[in-house]
């Protein structure tokens, strides 16, 4: 609003609150005299006016909610004007009676505008009376914008921002009359009553409003059926049921009412057994009534006809059946997130098994969906018609070339009533009878084919059953019987095929067949120059090949087909409607005018009441009205196109060939039923699923595709959580998004991986799915040949696949690595063993981990999460699983160093459960070419070991004594040579060289054995050690040691000489040793939970002076007694470095910093203190601060090494 | 817990505890919130003040929490709280460097853990005593830190920090408790020495060893 509007309706809302009344003695209650008119009308306003001040004198204790508001009055409300007077003035608003200018008051409360006013009063605060009632109930000012009268217009799009994506809203319509009624005061007091009558009855809105005809309300401002979502209203036509579907029947005759419930009860997805002969009779006798009660009842119970819902009474049943959502009161569904209610939904086994949460829910889905099933049955026809087609024409095509002016016959084939005739093969007694194939009696299913009966009484196909129920109420329903369709169409085909020519599938019950071939080569012409007797001879032969295949398909199917022949697509379409029921036609040349000429323009394909109604409009009603007209006429009206196809349609012509295929352009999977998410685990679960079955159509099309299209539905933000068809997508906001792959790909992963990036992109609340599509487009062949269909366009480098010694190779590494794990806490082996086997390409069969599951590295920091399996999952196994593995390592490990294997064992007594679980490396660090080869039970138990979820390889790593300082004392060190050896790539080749030196030699093993020598010894005062350990250990190969590094190999030297004198001497090893030998021991009796871990020796603190001192009073009084000793010739130089290398190692190892302060501060003053009491020389006392000084710096130097500021030392 | 066999976990949480305990003597002692907000308390049987305010208390708690999850991942160097003065420039940070901790992995936290001295003996891993009184020692020298550092900032604030080690893995995850920040501590040399350190005391308590000292800036003028 302007700041000019505002200036007025200020001024005059200023007047109005300033306005008081005392007394009637004002001038305005003076008599007005004759003529002054102004005047007088002057004074009314006041007073009424005085009226307003008094009324909100009176009621002081309303809130003054619409203090600021001046409102004024325009034409019929509901409430009555009296009543917003008083409610505006009651709660502190002005009122203006007369309205001088628009400007004048604040708003203006209207229930209808007409249409001039409502262009007038366009850009002023046109409010409904509503607000004024909400705002008072709700003891608030409202914003008035949500009860605008005049909105932008029906057209006018709202957008709604939400989660920063633009969501649509529906723009409010004008309510006008109906609004004010339900509001109306009748209204309310007829609810009034309701409340005390039950509650079923305020379901019936008919009854509240018995005053509004249902024929002036706009359909779609019917809201009630519309905004109760599926699920209540399941629930209400419960309560429905009880209490009203029983009164309704008894009208019934009582065995009527027994075949009506055995009617109703079976599913009515599963067909009905076929029915025999006398309960046929009671059937034919019972469905009458019954089925037209039923309607009758449904549709009294849902207040209109639900419509485009397929299996709403089977599913709402089990709505209605479920327990739980009966439990949860309607406001508190309202209240739960997207997720929770949908939580809640699946929490019903029966709802969650008919959504995507269900594991074969794609594969049922696809099962059971019938328009999948047409479709996908059609595609396959045709790509297998297709492929007949092809080898069979390639001889004929080339001598078909057509010529020009050629005479051509083209049959069009056609089932009469396909799924009604064949379904009607099992209830022969229907024949004659009305008959169709639906999904089931309730009124919202679909018809799919009606028998010639139905259709005489008016039943066409694809209507709704209601309809059809009311025009013929005898009407049977037969289920579809799939298979059945299946055989007939294949027998169908296989005539058709058999009659020869080209042949094109338009759908499973009707082909075009290019029958001029044949007939040329019957009247032996070539179909241009005209012979009387050829072109006899050649229809004749039509008509002959018409007979043949409608016997033969007669005989075979026991169904009935006609064909239409004629000179093209067009003619031998129009033919087979003349041909209809169970006949043939062929029109002649000579008849093709008049006969198209003589026809209604609907009557043409690909007419229908669209354009025939635009063609009605430039007068055409015949087909040969349409030749009057001109081709620009027709383009005009229809278009270039049509108006094109039209015009040569209506002089017969028809430019489309029999056997032009059109190129399928996309490939896709879409699922929009059923779609209810808990959590994005779910959601990516499904995507994996849906992108498999993208991969499957793909192979069947034998395509792959390099644009990929993604589809998501969103339920939109206005639209109910439980859509009116049950699990349906209901109302939604639909996103798509592509992406060029760039290479051509039908690898589900690729897709997979895509898609899961592109849904994260729309960043989706699961709870708001409704449906997920995939589509591929820019389609290229599959190369032909073979498994052509797994080679993408880019070729993958092929490596020798290890077949069977790689086998025992692993398992023997496996079981060095146990060894090693077991005698040595540092296992460098399996670190080793971890990188040759490091895989080199993905592992795709054997990989179980879906893409998602690794962690995204969304948050855009340097830090990359590692991929690695974590240690939570990776955790101890259970005693039987170890049992068994062990059991599969023993005979592998049939290598020499078996020996140290044994000892390990007879140690492991200790220790026996942990004893696998050591042995095993990281899953990710298996090769997967060993693990596709090892036979099919050994590789599940070995992958078996990685999903239990006790299991814990890192954690046992990471209670290995590594004091981070002596990380140079490890064995572990040696490994990075190892490490050379076994490349990542070619990881096969590596290891093959890997096992000749394993066999020519047993160092390897050894060596890393090494360490575990000495602690076998220390823990078992050397009983355990064999000969044959012995022999190893002096077998260190010269080569080896010498492709050492300087450093390493004294070590290596080292730990020999060292295990070779405990062997002989029994000399203690040091302690530095021991700290390297220590490990965990568990108290394995008592099971992993209550095991120990063993805490590794301290470092030893840094000590001074011979004594090992260190602590503080120690080191004061050492450091006392060597001031006073020296007090007089200075220290020694030794001395004071000595203090400086300890403090300095305090800092530096001890980490302690306050006790080499504390030192230093001590010994400054000690020295300080000397100097005070006796008089020292001045070499002492110089020497004295030097060596004090020293050792200052050293502990400053100390500090900044270990990156600390200076410290205070007094 | 104390009673039972001594975990990994019950250190750390004996070292959090503490940790606590540490911050409310730091805010109180240097006037990061106002005085008349600490309640007296008696906790290692040292008298300690404790912040009343509930969110405080909450801060210092869920910081406290964060800072346990990560220590018990064994990836954590040091604790420090920081002092900031008004223009947010740190003027104080109270470092907790917890490289001798023993090492556990993230998956034994709450095995129990055993010492064995160099004779066979079982060595106690938590002595309570000696926990106690190290704790004591250090929280009266924290709480006269007042002493040697310059007097705290006006209107200063506080945050606590971890340093990891170097192979420890960030943690970055969702919820992120952590902020991610550039290394700047090993600065230029001078920068290095203008810092004062003023060492507080290096808690050992059979396995619970710690080092703790007081970093100060140069002064901003």
């Amino acid at each position: 609003m302007g700041s000019r509007l505002e200036q007025k309706s200020n001024l005059v809302r200023k007047r109005i609150e300033g306005h008081t009344f005392e007394d009637e003695g004002g001038d305005e209650y003076e008599g007005s005299k004759f003529g002054g008119f102004t005047d007088y009308f002057r004074r009314k306003k006041i007073k009424l006016q005085n009226l307003d001040a008094q009324v909100r004198a009176q009621s002081s204790d309303k809130p003054q909610i619409f203090k600021g508001v001046v409102c004024h009055i325009n034409g019929y409300t509901q409430p009555s004007l009296n009543d917003l007077h008083t409610l505006i003035v009651q709660h502190g608003g002005g009122f203006l009676q007369y309205l001088d200018g628009k400007t004048m008051c604040t708003h203006i409360i209207a229930s209808n505008l007409t249409p001039k006013k409502r262009e007038e009063f366009k850009r002023y605060r046109m409010v409904k009376p509503a607000w004024i009632v909400d705002s008072v109930n709700g003891g608030k000012l409202l914003p008035w914008d949500a009860y605008r009268v005049i909105d932008e217009g029906v057209g006018q799009k709202v957008l709604g921002f939400d989660n920063g994506q633009v969501v649509t809203q529906a723009s409010r319509k004008t309510q006008g009359y109906r609004e004010q009624t339900s509001t109306s005061w009748y209204t309310s007091q007829l609810k009034g009553r309701e409340a005390d009558t039950p509650a079923t009855v305020k379901k019936l809105p008919s009854f509240t409003q018995p005053l509004t005809p249902e024929e002036e309300i706009d359909d779609d401002e019917y809201p009630v059926p519309e905004i109760t979502s599926s699920i209540e209203r399941a629930l209400d036509q419960d309560d429905y049921g009880s209490q009203y579907l029983s009164p309704e029947l008894p009208h019934q005759p009582c065995g009527v009412l027994d075949a009506a419930t055995s009617l109703e009860t079976p599913p009515k997805t599963s067909p009905p057994p076929v029915p025999s002969e006398d309960e046929a009779a009671a059937k034919g006798r019972a469905t009458s009534p019954v089925e037209a009660a039923m309607p009758a009842v449904e549709s009294a119970a849902a207040f209109r006809p639900r419509e485009g819902s397929q299996e709403p009474d089977y599913s709402m049943a089990i709505v209605r059946n479920s327990e739980k959502l009966r439990d949860i009161s309607p406001s508190k569904l309202a209240d739960m997130t997207a997720e929770e209610h949908n939580a809640l939904l699946l929490s019903d086994p029966r709802i969650r098994k008919s959504t995507v949460v269900h594991p074969d829910f794609l594969e049922q889905y696809y099962r059971e969906s019938r328009l999948h099933h047409l479709s996908t049955w059609k595609a396959d026809l045709k790509s297998q018609l297709q492929a007949l087609a092809a080898e069979k024409s390639s001889s004929q095509k080339t001598k078909l070339k057509k010529l020009p002016g050629q005479r051509r016959y083209i049959m069009h084939v056609d089932f009469d009533s396909f799924f009604a005739a064949v379904s009607l093969k099992k209830y022969p007694q229907y024949v004659e009878k009305p008959a169709v194939v639906a999904h089931g009696g309730g009124s919202g299913s679909e018809i799919a084919s009606a028998n010639y009966p139905a259709r005489d009484k008016g039943i066409s196909n694809g209507m709704w059953m209601k309809r059809a129920q009311d025009l013929c109420p005898e009407l049977k329903i037969l289920p579809y019987d799939f298979p059945a369709y299946e055989e007939a169409s294949r027998k169908f085909y296989d005539a058709i095929m058999a009659a020869g020519g080209i042949v094109q599938s338009v759908s499973i019950d009707e082909a075009l067949v290019d029958i001029s071939a044949i007939c040329f080569a019957e009247s032996g012409t070539d179909g241009v120059k005209r012979y009387e007797g050829a072109v006899h001879r050649e229809q004749r032969k039509a008509d002959m090949l018409a007979q043949a295949v409608r016997d033969e398909v007669l005989e075979k199917t026991g169904c009935a087909v006609s064909v239409g022949i004629g000179g093209n697509i067009l003619l031998a379409k129009i033919a087979l409607r003349r041909a209809k029921p169970a006949g043939q036609y062929q029109i002649k040349p000579e008849e093709v005018f008049d006969f198209i000429g003589q026809l209604e323009v609907e009557k043409l394909p690909g007419v229908a009441w669209s354009i025939g109604g635009k063609l009605e409009e430039i007068g055409v009603k015949l087909v040969k009205d349409i030749r009057e007209m001109s081709k620009e006429r027709l383009i005009n009206t229809l278009g270039p196109k049509t108006g094109e196809k039209l015009w040569d349609y209506a002089r017969g012509i028809d430019r489309v060939e029999v056997g032009e295929q059109v190129i399928r352009k996309s490939v896709s999977a879409e699922v929009n039923w059923g779609v209810r998410f808990e959590n994005q685990e779910q959601v990516d679960e499904f995507m994996h699923g849906l992108c498999g079955e993208l991969h499957k159509r793909l192979l069947k099309e034998r395509v792959k595709g390099k644009q990929l299209t993604m589809k998501v539905m969103r339920r939109a933000a206005n639209a109910p959580r439980d859509p009116p068809k049950h699990l349906g997508h209901g109302k939604c906001d639909t996103y798509n998004k592509s992406l060029q792959l760039g290479v051509a790909t039908n690898d589900p992963a690729v897709i997979t991986k895509e898609v899961i990036a592109v849904m994260k992109g729309f960043n989706i609340s699961p709870g708001e799915l409704r449906g997920i599509g995939v589509q591929m487009q820019k389609l290229e062949p599959l190369k032909a040949g073979g498994e052509g269909a797994e080679l993408g366009s880019q070729k993958r480098l092929q490596f020798k696949r290890p077949t069977t010694p790689p086998v025992r190779n692993d398992t023997a590494t496996v079981g060095r690595a146990t060894e090693d794990s077991i005698q040595d806490d540092v296992t460098p082996e399996k670190q080793r063993i971890a990188d040759i086997n490091k895989p080199s390409v993905a592992i795709r069969p054997i990989n179980v981990t879906t893409p998602t599951k690794r962690p995204l590295n969304m948050l855009g920091t340097q830090f990359v999460l590692p991929t690695q399996v974590d240690t939570s999952v990776l955790a101890e196994l259970p005693a039987d699983i170890r049992a068994k593995l062990a059991k599969h390592i023993k005979p592998n490990v049939g290598l020499p160093p078996v020996p140290a294997f044994k000892t390990s064992e007879q140690r492991h007594k200790l220790a026996p459960k942990d004893f696998p679980a050591i042995a095993l490396p990281n899953q990710s660090q298996l090769d997967p070419s060993i693990l596709e080869a090892l036979p099919e039970d050994v590789r599940a138990e070995i992958l078996g070991f990685y999903k239990s979820p006790g299991n814990r390889k890192r954690g046992e790593q990471a209670l290995l004594p590594q004091s981070p300082r002596k990380v140079r004392t490890l064995p572990a060190t040696k490994h990075p040579v190892k490490r050379k050896r076994g490349g990542g790539l070619f990881a096969g080749r590596a290891r093959s060289n890997l096992h000749s030196v394993d066999n020519s030699t047993l160092t390897q093993s050894n060596f890393v054995a090494r360490p575990l020598a000495p602690k076998h010894l220390q823990e078992d005062g050397g009983a355990n050690t064999t000969d044959t350990e012995d022999a190893e250990i002096e077998e260190l190969d010269p080569d080896f040691l010498a492709a050492l590094p300087e450093d390493l190999r004294k070590e290596v030297l080292d730990q020999q000489r060292q295990a070779r004198l405990q062997r002989t001497g029994g000399i203690d090893v040091s302690l530095h040793q021991r700290a390297k030998a220590r490990k965990k021991k568990g108290t394995d009796e008592e099971g992993p939970l209550d095991r120990l871990l063993q805490l590794p020796p301290r470092p030893l603190k840094p000590s001074f002076t011979m004594r090992k001192l260190t602590e503080l009073p120690d080191l004061r009084t050492a450091v006392k007694a060597w001031y006073q000793e020296f007090s007089d010739e200075g220290p020694y130089e030794e001395d004071i470095e000595a203090l400086g290398k300890y403090l300095r190692d305090v800092v530096v190892e001890e980490r302690d910093v306050a006790k080499a302060v504390v030192v230093v501060k001590w010994l400054v003053w000690v020295a300080e203190e000397g100097q005070e009491v006796e008089a020292l020389g001045e070499h002492a006392r110089a020497t004295w601060d030097q060596g004090v000084a020293f050792v200052v710096e050293a502990v400053q130097s100390a500090v900044a090494k270990r990156g600390l500021g200076r410290v205070d030392l007094g | 817990m104390a009673n039972d066999a001594p975990t990994f976990r019950s250190l750390v949480t004996h070292f959090t505890d503490f940790l606590t305990v540490a911050i409310h003597t730091i805010l109180y002692e240097r006037n990061i919130y106002p005085r008349t907000s600490f309640l007296s308390a008696r906790k290692y049987n040292f008298a300690v003040r404790q912040s009343r305010h509930p969110k405080v208390c909450e801060w210092i708690n869920d910081a406290m929490a964060a800072v346990e999850t990560e220590i018990l991942k064994g990836t954590v160097e040091r604790v420090a709280v920081v002092v900031y003065n008004q223009a947010l420039k740190p003027t104080e940070r109270y470092l907790f460097d917890l490289s001798r901790f023993p090492i556990v992995g993230a998956a034994d936290a709450d095995v129990p853990l055993e010492r064995k001295a160099a004779d066979g003996t079982t060595v106690s891993v938590l002595p309570v005593v000696d926990i106690e009184e190290q704790f004591r020692a250090t929280m009266s020298k924290l709480a006269n830190c007042g002493t040697v550092l310059r007097p705290p900032p006006v209107d200063g604030t506080f945050t606590v920090a971890i340093e990891l080690k170097s192979d420890g893995q960030a943690p970055v995850s969702h919820p992120q408790p952590w902020m991610p920040v550039e290394a700047a501590t090993r600065q230029g040399a001078t920068e290095l020495q203008s810092r004062r350190t003023h060492p507080l005391r290096a808690v050992v308590a059979g396995d619970l060893m710690f080092e703790s000292w007081i970093e100060e800036t140069p002064a901003a003028d």
